[in-house]
């Protein structure tokens, strides 16, 4: 390896892409050999292919660790295997008491969850509605008020009654005398 | 030494028994498997710890996801996609992080224990570091999708088939992001070629 000061000649541009495929062995049959001609005649392609191979295999990283390494790797995994094993028997077992359920028991389940749901919704809306529009004192003092009115009537018919129970009462004792 | 048990079984039915819930299986797909997947992540990461953490984390996506694997592809093409997913994720979380860490990492990387069979002259083994630190640095500028077709091509010897395949993308593109990526680290490195 050698560090170079001098800038590489520059490949021809329409050939630079097919270059780096031909590099890496991925272009057709006839593009091989239209890289081939070209390449005989050509410095600064020969000169940027011949960069390529010194250069890009440099670029890989290579590392080979220990074998102490691979098994604290093994040990290592077993324990994080461990921890996910563990963490999904939570949810299996969560699962696992919903899933024994029969598929019509669940949906008779959902079905009342649903009515139960618009039951509180709508009472308690409606409550909501109505407390919006008037206070709940008033409300039961309109609804009470017919209601007395009506009683009273009904005690002055009463009060009547005995009033002319006591007149022909008193009119037989008169007359009895 | 004698062979594990399970050496002669194919990659398929370890993947059946461990999708019945055989967690002996799966370790075993493990062990088949994790030297190329550190590797891939050191790839990715250059850094040691990172590349463990990644392969381990794809692993144990793998495990958790195992049911979802339907057999129409081999485990291991299947495993490649979400390993490749977990080392690009890094990248954008990496990308978050300070810049200064890379240089630090990188430096770690030499192994105490690891014999070079060609011994280097001191000042080739300077180049090397500062090399290995320039390459760093300017594969940490390439875009992930160019970064991405450039490893799975460069270090890894994939087909562009197959990096279309892995990246889900057309062959064009990962041509493009290819050439794309040779010419910037070209330009990158031009000094030490």
């Amino acid at each position: 390896m050698v560090v170079r000061d001098k800038p590489a000649l520059k490949a021809c541009r329409d050939l630079e892409e097919d270059l780096v495929l031909y590099y890496y062995g991925e272009v057709s049959e006839s593009a091989r050999g239209n890289c081939d001609a070209h390449l005989k005649n050509c410095e600064a392609c020969r000169a940027s292919l011949a960069e390529m191979r010194s250069l890009l295999p440099m670029t890989a990283a290579h590392d080979e660790p220990a074998q102490a390494f691979w098994e604290d790797y093994s040990r290592e995994m077993r324990r994080k295997l461990d921890a996910v094993a563990e963490s999904e028997t939570w949810w299996r077992r969560i699962v696992g008491l919903v899933a024994p359920l029969p598929v019509p028991a669940l949906a008779t389940g959902a079905v009342l969850l649903l009515a139960l749901t618009l039951t509180l919704t709508l009472t308690l809306g409606k409550g909501l509605w109505r407390s919006s529009t008037s206070a709940p004192d008033d409300e039961a003092f309109m609804e009470v008020l017919p209601m007395a009115e009506q009683l009273d009537f009904f005690s002055n018919m009463e009060l009547l009654d005995n009033l002319d129970l006591l007149e022909t009462l008193t009119g037989q004792g008169n007359g009895t005398a | 030494m004698a062979a594990s048990p399970t050496a002669r079984i194919g990659d398929e039915e370890l993947v059946a028994s461990a999708q019945k819930g055989d967690r002996r299986a799966f370790e075993e797909l493990v062990e088949r498997h994790k030297q190329k997947a550190y590797r891939i992540a050191f790839d990715f990461a250059r850094d040691r710890e990172e590349a463990k953490d990644l392969s381990q984390e794809a692993f144990l996506k793998a495990f958790t996801h195992i049911s979802r694997f339907d057999g129409r592809s081999g485990f291991y093409t299947w495993f490649y996609r979400i390993l490749v997913n977990v080392c690009l994720d890094y990248r954008r979380r990496a990308k978050r992080a300070p810049a200064e860490e890379y240089n630090e990492t990188v430096e770690h990387q030499v192994d105490p224990t690891h014999v070079p069979a060609n011994p280097v002259a001191p000042d080739q083994h300077a180049i090397a570091g500062q090399l290995w630190r320039r390459v760093g640095a300017a594969l940490e500028l390439l875009p992930a999708k160019q970064r991405t077709a450039f490893i799975l091509k460069n270090h890894q010897g994939l087909s562009i088939r197959e990096i279309a395949e892995t990246m889900e993308t057309a062959e064009g593109t990962v041509k493009v992001h290819l050439h794309r990526a040779v010419t910037a680290l070209r330009q990158s490195l031009a000094e030490f070629a």
